[in-house]
């Protein structure tokens, strides 16, 4: 058991609360590099799990002896114009989530789309796609997606083809036309499409009858309902973080889970990076730990449940300060005996009001998506008072402005249902039986239901409720539209013919309005020319196409006036000082996840994969506690707990988070599926168990008793693992090395050399022969003031390089496989620390230690400076990794793609080595892409332009903290962010020379508010 | 110490005598080490051997088309066909639709052409068999080297005298550095890389010179160049 308080003198910064005790668990990762031989002890059934993880077929490799196998070239009969056979193409794309398009930019590689990444053009991309973006192209080769329409009748499951299906649909929807559609409901997922928008309109006209219900488990419909309290009618918000320079975020994670995270996290970044010696101050108020309060310069962990009375005291202290005149104070705050419990929240909302009453139209203040609508409706009457509206919050029209919210139609359906007033209903995608909130009851009520029909991905929990099954195409085989979070229309365009035959919400819904069945290329293209109507429609629609998007479609901007606020009480329901010291453990708080999302992509090997950005835990969900919560429950990480909400009960492992407000249990929604295929059935547990439609952000008055189980539940992290050491445990606490350097913006002013002397060592001399180097350096810099940690890189890398799934087994035996990870530093007591992210992956250092001690030469340097793999010479010692001291080397223990079926090698990056067992590998600074570059400049007889190279994680980071370039090229980007004076490189004492150099945190604190006292002296010691 | 006596009982292993068995360790050595060393010679000869580089190969194709006639006799410029060959990794086999632009006027009739006519009719691809096939860990760039005037025909060989193409060069490892390493022997006027027969006027190891360092061509040893 960890401390529960006070620092361990000797850590600065630690990587968890094991790592802060020293427990012997993290010393022996620190010891023994590569842990375990739990594999070996693996009973056969769980071999079979992790065979089955591996997405093995188990089909036998044909014979191939030692001949070379006879190979066929397959020229086209008829080639198309432009293509040229193993060129990699780029096709402009979309991903609809939640109702919000984001520009995509595909790459295909004759024919088979491998890699996503993001729009440039795109106003909500920048270039930059988010993890899960970029993983869903592994849901699009899943070999565990439906094939056929499936009927469930009486008991009984018949596979059918498209045939009989469509001579079904064909009479039940001409029926119901002749019928006005009566008994017929349509229940959608958040559409933004216009294309699903004119045909619901059409189904209202054709059929007045028919019902329309749209259903989204996780969303930001909470905020837009604040609009409508706050404005009388539905607007979408738009926050300028690039304008904004106080931000107040309350229980927001901007810059992960909203739509537009990828615009607001660039927004922020560029207000991060101090050159002209200005930054923004983020304050962050909220039960979790999140992205966004990882960032922030004040943090403060308080419930969800009382972040309305915060938000409360905040407009009490406006208005005493004369900013809110719109109300009087008039109540028993005045008087509130001042509470030494009360202090730190007291001490924090003065401080706030004061910079925001400060930076008075330059300020900004949202509510997050788990808040009521009464928050967000607080939000914008203090964004009005602040004068922001129309500055760093701008307003435009809601795509749907009449439609209700998502809990309120889940429940109208059921209700209707009941009633026995739909006998046919279609469900456009979306799992509602798996994921509608428990007391709407809807599994029980499907079955009232005479014909339902689920089209879908996979055959899941809501398809065998249904009588009807219909496979769904993937977006990276559909033609459809949908609409940016600012309204940009945005084309999404198919990458390759549906691999499991499949159609699109557009053809189902085609399908109930005529029996044509318009094709959705048809029904795509009559929207462009209605939307945008051009002369020459074929050159606008391929120049739509090629851009993936339609200027000039945005929405209106808005100016909407705030209606008075009503006379409410200014009381605090709950006084939220009090709270925070408040340990009984009572408030749910269900989160959106970061992998699997809603629960949709839990198939997917990658996301599953991907450590969680704050808790590094892979393959599963956990009851999220503070050490505070925990140490009162009596539990520890992987003990289990049962809570219980209003009669609903779930049992889940405790995982123990540094900086959760004390009494909030935080669950992540999605895990616990039971029908989404072999990679993630049974990962994790279902709290929509739990989740109401009252209460879908967070409950209060929970109950949690601890489990009497023997031994703990097995949590794969990757928080412990590839611990950075210069020397050992011992001289560590001596001569460490600071690995992150940070400093408030204050004190870089003040001295803008502080880091240049950090790392104290004697005159460095190196005992080798230095390498010559070429026309060209390659190099790295990565800005630790602007990343965020969202690991989207992580997942970049897996898709460019080939980088194998291992399973939790093998996760929790330390042995994933990514190339790059964001190690995630906490520092400060263990109840509120602060957070540093630190991406690390190869350094590609000039005397790089892994060299030097290969016994066949297998990792060599290359007059470019990369630090080279040479899989057919490396026969896996693993003396490079050992010798490694940023441990970024990875390696094979098994041939992680045994078995894999064809449709899954579609996916590999031909320009990159599919690595097998035994050998070693790691980041190679996207070589693949240096050399495409290269050789395309040497063709055409020009220099490299800067920016030219873009490594995978450089391209997709939404903050642009990776920077890639050549040093030899002293007016490259990469050159001059190396000689910043914020730029170090770790462990610069062992004289290793690495190629990556990172820049310094700034933060830029509030001097009236306590911030890092501790450790002030950056080395100085 | 005291572990051994001089009568040797005390001890079950004397350290300083060498066990029973190394007697016949000792006899069995040089049959063992002789081999080990055939072996070992007989390893890197069938390595090295054309039979393992596959020089020769000259599989069966499915339409008996004649480089030797249209490359050679007619003369058409390689590029007619393999027109990616400047501009991409690979120098692509063309569409059944290059032939046809000319078998639609000429021998439209041919029985040879009966797989042509069948593909440019159905749609469907000619199934060609690979002959220059590298490992799937090496990559080559054609683009990279017919562009820096290396000549079809120092890979390929005189595909202008192939009725049916075989694979001419080792294309090892070894073969690829032996250019590398010294490329002058290989490069000649970009005008040139198509034509097979050209020879130069001068001396080749004088024009490779001059035109290496026009070019800067520096061709890199380096094991990043050709694997990832």
């Amino acid at each position: 058991m960890p401390p529960m308080s006070g620092d361990n003198p000797n850590k600065t910064y630690w990587r968890s609360l094991d790592d802060l005790a020293e427990t012997p668990e993290a010393r022996a990762l620190i010891e023994q590099e590569f842990p375990g031989g739990a594999w070996d002890r693996l009973d056969r059934a769980s071999r079979r799990q992790f065979l089955k993880v591996m997405g093995a077929s188990l089909a036998l490799a044909g014979m191939a002896g030692c001949r070379w196998p006879k190979e066929q070239i397959v020229p086209y009969a008829y080639r198309p114009e432009g293509r040229t056979p193993g060129q990699p193409q780029r096709y402009a794309t979309a991903m609809d989530l939640d109702g919000v398009a984001t520009g995509l930019l595909v790459t295909s590689y004759d024919g088979r789309p491998i890699k996503i990444e993001g729009n440039p053009n795109h106003p909500f991309s920048l270039g930059a796609a988010g993890p899960i973006h970029q993983a869903s192209i592994l849901d699009l080769y899943d070999p565990d997606r439906s094939r056929t329409v499936v009927r469930r009748e009486a008991g009984q499951e018949i596979k059918q083809g498209w045939d009989p299906f469509d001579a079904f649909a064909n009479e039940l929807f001409s029926e119901l036309r002749k019928q006005n559609g009566k008994g017929l409901a349509v229940l959608s997922e958040a559409i933004s499409s216009p294309s699903l928008v004119e045909m619901r309109q059409r189904l209202a006209k054709t059929m007045p009858e028919a019902k329309w219900y749209e259903y989204e488990p996780v969303s930001w419909d909470n905020e837009r309902e604040g609009t409508k309290l706050a404005f009388g009618a539905a607007y979408r918000p738009h926050y300028r973080f690039d304008k904004a320079e106080i931000i107040l975020c309350l229980d927001a994670d901007p810059f992960m889970t909203h739509p537009a995270a990828l615009r607001y996290a660039r927004d922020f970044a560029n207000g991060r990076r101090a050159h002209s010696g200005k930054m923004n101050r983020l304050y962050a108020v909220e039960s979790v730990f999140s992205v966004t309060g990882a960032m922030a310069d004040h943090r403060l962990r308080l419930r969800s449940d009382h972040v309305q009375a915060l938000a409360i005291d905040l407009e009490i202290d406006l208005t005493r300060r004369g900013a809110m005149g719109l109300r009087s104070v008039q109540n028993a705050r005045k008087e509130a005996a001042p509470n030494d419990a009360r202090k730190p929240v007291s001490n924090f909302v003065n401080a706030l009001a004061e910079d925001l009453v400060r930076t008075n139209g330059k300020s900004l203040v949202l509510a997050g998506q788990r808040q009521p609508a009464s928050v967000h409706e607080r939000v914008h009457q203090i964004n009005a008072a602040l004068k922001n509206i129309g500055r760093t919050v701008t307003y435009s029209t809601d795509g749907q402005a009449d439609r209700p919210s998502h809990m309120s139609m889940i429940t109208a359906l059921a209700e209707d249902i009941r009633r026995g007033a739909i006998t046919t209903l279609v469900i456009l995608g979306g799992n509602p039986v798996f994921d509608a909130p428990a007391d709407v009851g809807l599994a029980d009520a499907l079955k009232q239901v005479k014909t339902s029909i689920h089209l879908s991905l996979y055959d899941d929990e809501t398809s065998v409720a249904c009588s009807w099954h219909v496979p769904r195409a993937h977006y990276l085989e559909s033609w459809s539209d949908a609409r940016a979070y600012d309204g940009t229309l945005t084309i999404v365009q198919p990458l390759i013919q549906p691999l499991y035959g499949g159609r699109t919400p557009v053809e189902m819904l085609s399908t109930v309005l005529d029996a044509r069945r318009e094709k959705a290329y048809d029904v795509v293209r009559r929207t462009l020319a209605r939307i945008k109507p051009s002369k020459d429609p074929e050159r606008a629609w391929r120049q739509t196409l090629h851009e993936g998007l339609v200027e000039g479609t945005r929405w209106p901007t808005q100016n909407p006036r705030v209606h008075p606020p009503k006379q409410k009480t200014l009381v605090p329901s709950t006084q939220p000082g009090e709270s925070a010291r408040h340990n009984s453990p009572e408030e749910i708080v269900f989160t959106q996840d970061h992998s699997v999302y809603d629960g949709r992509f839990a198939n997917n090997g990658w996301l599953q994969e991907w450590p969680d950005p704050m808790t590094k835990l892979t393959w599963d969900n956990t009851a999220t506690l503070s050490p505070a919560t925990a140490q009162a429950l009596g539990v520890a990480t992987g003990d289990k707990i049962n809570l219980t909400l209003s009669g609903r009960s779930l049992a889940m492992p405790v995982y123990v988070m540094p900086g959760l407000a004390d009494g909030s249990v935080a669950v992540a929604l999605g895990y616990g599926r039971t029908r989404c295929g072999r990679v993630g059935d049974g990962v994790g547990f279902d709290a929509y168990q739990l989740r109401t439609t009252k209460t879908p952000g967070f409950a209060i008055g929970a109950k949690i008793e601890r489990l009497a189980q023997p031994g703990k539940y097995p949590l794969a992290s990757t928080q412990d693992q590839h611990p950075i050491t210069p020397v050992g445990q011992e001289s560590k606490r001596r001569r460490l090395g600071k690995l992150i350097l940070e400093a408030d913006l204050s004190e870089y002013k003040a001295n803008p050399d502080l880091f240049q002397h950090a790392a104290h060592h004697p005159p460095l001399e190196s005992l080798w022969t230095e390498h010559k180097y070429g026309p060209h350096r390659w190099a790295m810099a990565i800005d630790l003031s602007a990343c965020i940690g969202c690991g989207a890189c992580a997942l970049a890398c897996q898709a460019e390089n080939n980088v194998p799934v291992v399973g939790k087994q093998q996760v929790a035996n330390g042995r994933v496989m990514h190339w790059i990870r964001v190690d995630r530093y906490f520092a400060g007591d263990t109840d509120s620390p602060r957070v540093v992210h630190q991406p690390v992956t190869c350094m590609h250092c000039e005397n790089a230690p892994c060299e030097q001690v290969c016994p066949v030469a297998a990792t060599v340097h290359d007059h470019e400076g990369l630090n080279v793999m040479v899989y057919n010479r490396c026969v896996g010692t693993r003396y490079c990794s050992n010798n490694c001291p940023f441990k970024v080397r990875r390696f094979n223990f098994f041939n992680y793609r045994t078995g894999m079926t064809d449709t899954q090698k579609m996916l590999m990056n031909p320009e990159v080595t599919v690595r097998s067992r035994g050998v070693m590998e790691k980041c190679s600074f996207c070589v693949q892409r240096i050399l495409a570059v290269k050789v395309q400049a040497r063709n055409d007889r020009r220099p490299i332009r800067d920016g030219e190279i873009v490594p995978a994680c450089a391209q997709t980071c939404p903050t642009q903290a990776i920077v890639f370039g050549d040093l030899a090229d002293e007016k490259s980007q990469v050159a001059k962010l190396q000689k910043d004076k914020r730029a170090y490189r770790m462990l610069a004492e062992l004289n290793i020379k690495p190629r990556t150099a990172y820049l310094a945190r700034l933060r830029n604190p509030n001097p009236e508010l306590p911030g890092r006292d501790a450790e002030k002296n950056h080395g100085h010691s | 110490m005291g572990c051994f006596s001089a009568d040797g009982i005390a001890a079950p292993v004397n350290p300083f005598v060498f066990p029973k068995w190394s007697n016949l360790a000792v006899k069995a050595a040089p049959p063992l080490l002789g081999a080990a060393a055939t072996y070992a010679v007989a390893v890197f000869a069938l390595a090295a051997s054309p039979q393992t580089t596959d020089v020769g190969y000259q599989p069966d194709q499915p339409v008996p088309y004649s480089h030797r006639l249209h490359a050679g006799e007619l003369g058409i410029d390689c590029r007619y066909c393999h027109n990616t060959v400047e501009i991409a990794t690979h120098a692509a086999l063309p569409p059944t639709q290059t032939c046809m632009n000319c078998h639609k006027h000429i021998r439209a009739s041919s029985e040879k052409l009966l797989v042509v006519r069948e593909s440019y009719g159905t749609g469907m691809p000619i199934e060609w068999v690979r002959i220059h096939d590298l490992p799937g860990y090496a990559y080559f760039n054609h683009s990279a080297h017919v562009r820096r005037g290396v000549g079809c025909v120092s890979c390929h060989g005189r595909i202008d005298k192939m009725d049916v193409v075989y694979q001419a060069e080792k294309l090892s490892m070894g073969w690829c550095l032996d250019c590398h390493r010294n490329p002058d022997p290989r490069l000649r006027p970009l005008e040139y890389v198509t034509k097979l027969a050209w020879i130069p006027e001068e001396d080749q190891l004088v024009l490779g010179k001059r035109l290496r360092e026009e070019w800067r061509i520096n061709p890199s040893e380096d094991c990043s160049t050709c694997h990832r």
